[in-house]
This record gives structure tokens, sequence and C-alpha cells, in this order.
């Protein structure tokens, strides 16, 4: 049965995805024409998601529950100024919460506690639900970086944490760090863009 | 600087650590400016912010707690009579939004179970993986039992479960029970009350409820899954 499933995400994945764009996309549109039910149609498909960004990267949920009022606050506002033409709304959407996070722990006063993040990124991960799929050719990329570049990147994108943070969270040198990113960046791009 | 540099590598480089979010303090401040003036560098934004969003694949959705919601109502001004024609239209939203047809897997299954099911559902994750396949035996009226076959990804919300629904076309939704998770399966016969909702129902619903279910016999929880019936083949 493992095949089985496994067979039919891979080959459903860009249908489903496409479908789930377009639902998106429509929410978004009603959004800009000011409906009230297409903000809370759209907060009910993605804050799970998006709350679980938030929390990974700002790691107070209390934080993460006012970052995600400002992330909704700000996609009812901007909502107009989608453009579907120009990239995917969930890639749009994440990134708003992204881009809050990153904000407010520049912004913030507090130091974030590191400690408890570590072990959370580096254990397996058997149980976790797979909201999104790489697809495969982001797979086939990530296959060519190392595992310290891999495992740096998602320390970045998923955790929050900057250059320093990495280098203390792997015990690495920052030149180090900055390096295994650059290159990883680097090769993703060659990859993704050929 | 307040305008971008022209230098279309120099941008990209820095457009992939912005969206990786290791480019920080003055140079992203900096940086973001650029991109509210220059198309080149939104350009290179979007395609870092689509090529690297599925990074976040393994994390685990967490429901908000409800208040946020309502917070986010007072800050928006949103009129305190929530129109209640929203649950038919985020329902009918929702619908279009998460099937596939698991056609294979159905088949597969199909072969396990010695009765014919007259009635099945496929129930998948946004990125396509089966959650559930839900099938229904029996002709309306007959006794009727239900099966329910966990994908390799259907795992509990964290600390919750998900509970299933018939949804009849007038009337309350009923309970279907608990759903059972990682390729486990459940079977079980239908009360008289579940098999009259599943009569008048062409849909199923899921929802996030606390362990066991729904204490108050409706749904209390978000709608995440909402799903067509079809006929079996």
């Amino acid at each position: 049965m493992n095949v089985a499933c496994g067979r039919i995400a891979m080959s459903t994945a860009t249908e489903s995805d496409s479908e789930f764009d377009q639902t998106l996309l429509r929410l978004l549109a009603g959004c800009a024409a000011q409906d009230q039910a297409a903000l809370q149609s759209l907060y009910e498909l993605v804050s799970p998601l998006l709350f679980a960004c938030l929390k990974r990267m700002l790691r107070r949920r209390s934080i993460a529950e006012e970052a995600l009022q400002d992330v909704f606050v700000t996609i009812w506002l901007r909502a107009g100024q989608f453009r579907p033409e120009r990239g995917r709304p969930l890639a749009w959407l994440v990134s708003i919460a992204r881009y809050r996070a990153i904000d407010l722990l520049r912004r913030e006063r507090w130091a974030p506690a590191l400690t408890a993040d570590l072990p959370e990124q580096a254990a397996a991960a058997p149980e976790k639900e797979q909201w999104l799929s790489a697809g495969p050719l982001l797979e086939r990329c990530l296959a060519l970086l190392t595992d310290q570049q891999r495992q740096c990147l998602e320390l970045a994108f998923v955790g929050g944490n900057s250059h320093d943070e990495v280098a203390r969270l792997t015990g690495s040198p920052l030149g180090t760090v900055k390096s295994w990113i650059r290159r990883a960046l680097q090769t993703l791009k060659a990859c993704l863009e050929s | 600087m307040n305008v971008a540099p022209d230098n279309p590598e120099l941008i990209d480089r820095l457009a992939a650590e912005y969206v990786l979010g290791t480019l920080r303090g003055a140079a992203r401040v900096r940086f973001e400016r650029w991109r509210t003036t220059s198309n080149l560098v939104n350009d290179r934004c979007q395609f870092w912010e689509e090529r690297l969003v599925p990074l976040l694949r393994e994390i685990q959705a967490v429901p908000p707690p409800p208040h946020v919601w309502q917070d986010i109502r007072r800050r928006l001004n949103f009129s305190t009579a929530a129109p209640r024609r929203r649950n038919v239209r985020a329902l009918a939203l929702a619908a279009s939004v998460l099937l596939v047809v698991g056609l294979a897997a159905f088949l597969y299954w199909r072969t396990l179970t010695t009765e014919r099911a007259t009635e099945v559902a496929t129930i998948s994750a946004p990125s396509g993986a089966l959650m559930w396949q839900v099938e229904i035996y029996g002709r309306a009226g007959a006794a009727r039992g239900l099966s329910v076959h966990a994908g390799a990804f259907a795992a509990p919300p964290e600390g919750r479960d998900y509970e299933l629904w018939a949804l009849p076309k007038t009337g309350a939704p009923v309970s279907l029970g608990v759903l059972p998770y990682r390729e486990s399966v459940t079977r079980r016969a239908l009360t008289g009350e579940q098999q009259q909702a599943l009569d008048r129902s062409s849909q199923l619903a899921v929802s996030i409820e606390p362990p066991g279910g729904s204490p108050t016999g409706a749904p209390t929880g978000a709608v995440v899954f909402v799903v067509s019936l079809r006929v079996a083949t």
C-alpha cells in the first residue's frame, strides 16, 4: 500500500495543486472585492499552515498569534494587488507571513530562545503532515546539495534563523555557513532554471 | 543607495538571501525599497518565493486558537453579524479544492474487499497525497456499512482528531466517527441515523475535533475537507 499511495501522491500533485490554487485565487479575488466571507474561508484554509510557520519562526505562541492577525489584515488590505499571472497565490501568502515574522524578529527586543529549536529541526519527521509537495523538480535539485547545505537552508527558511543563528545551531564558523548557503542557492538556481 | 543596481547577478543573489531570510538589518530594508521600484528585483524575489516555498513541506499545520479570527474581525471592523451563508459558500469552495481521484488506490483497495461499495469518496491533501478513501456498502434502505482506509500521510493534527461527517442536503451534519490514521483501516456498521443522513447526502466533510471526536455531536472545529460522494463503479 505504501507504494500505491506514494505513486498517487506524486502523480496527482500537480493537478490537485492547481485546483487548490484556483480556490485561493477565487478567495483572494473575493477579498479584493471586500467580501468578508472570502477572507474567512481563506483563513480556514491556510491559517493552520501560516500559523505553523509563524510559530516555528517566532518560537513564542502569543507572538505568533499576533503575527497571524497582522498577516490576515495585510492579506485583506493587499488582496487587490495580487497578480495571478505573476505567481502562485500560496507563495504570496506564505511570503507575507514569513516576512512579517522576520520583521518581528528584527524589531523585537526579546531574544528568541534558540535552544529548543534544534532537536525539533534535526528530528526525523515520520509523523508530519505533508501540506506541500516539494514537487519532483525541487526534490531533484535539493538532492544535489550536501546535507549541511540542506540543513542550513531549512534552518534559515523554515526556522527563521539568521546567518549567526544558523552558525550557532550547527556549531560551524559563520564564514563557512555563509558560503554553504551561498553555494546551496547557486546550485539550486542552476538546477531550477535548467 | 535608493535605486537598485543594474547588476542582475547581484540582484539575484540578494533576492535569494532576502527570500531565505538571511538578508537582515539595513541591507534587508534597502532591498525591500528596491523591490517596490524595480521590476527586476520583484521578479527575482517571486522566482525564489515560489521555488523555496516547498521547503515548508515538512512543517506540521497547527490550527490557531479561535480568538485569533475574532481579533482579526475586530481589527478590520467586520460586522458582528457574520453572514451564515458563509458556511454554504465555504463548503462549496472547499469542495472544489481538495479532490483527486485516487484511482489506483481505489482499485487496489477494491481488490481487498469482498463486498462491493455503492458509494465512495476520496479525500486528498492539497499536495495531492491520499488522506482517506471512504467507501459505503449496501443500498439505501438496507443495512449499510462504512469502511475508511487511511493513506500513508494521514496523521492526526497536534493533540486532536479528524472526524468524518455526512452532510445532508437539509439539516445538520451527522457524525460518521473519528477517522483512522496512517495506513490503517476502519470498518463499522452504520446506525439508522447515519444511514438516513447518508441517504440525503451527496457530500462528506472532515473537521478537526478534540481527541475522540466532537463532544457536542456537531462539528466544533475547522472544516478542513469537503468531498463529494461518487457512485462506485
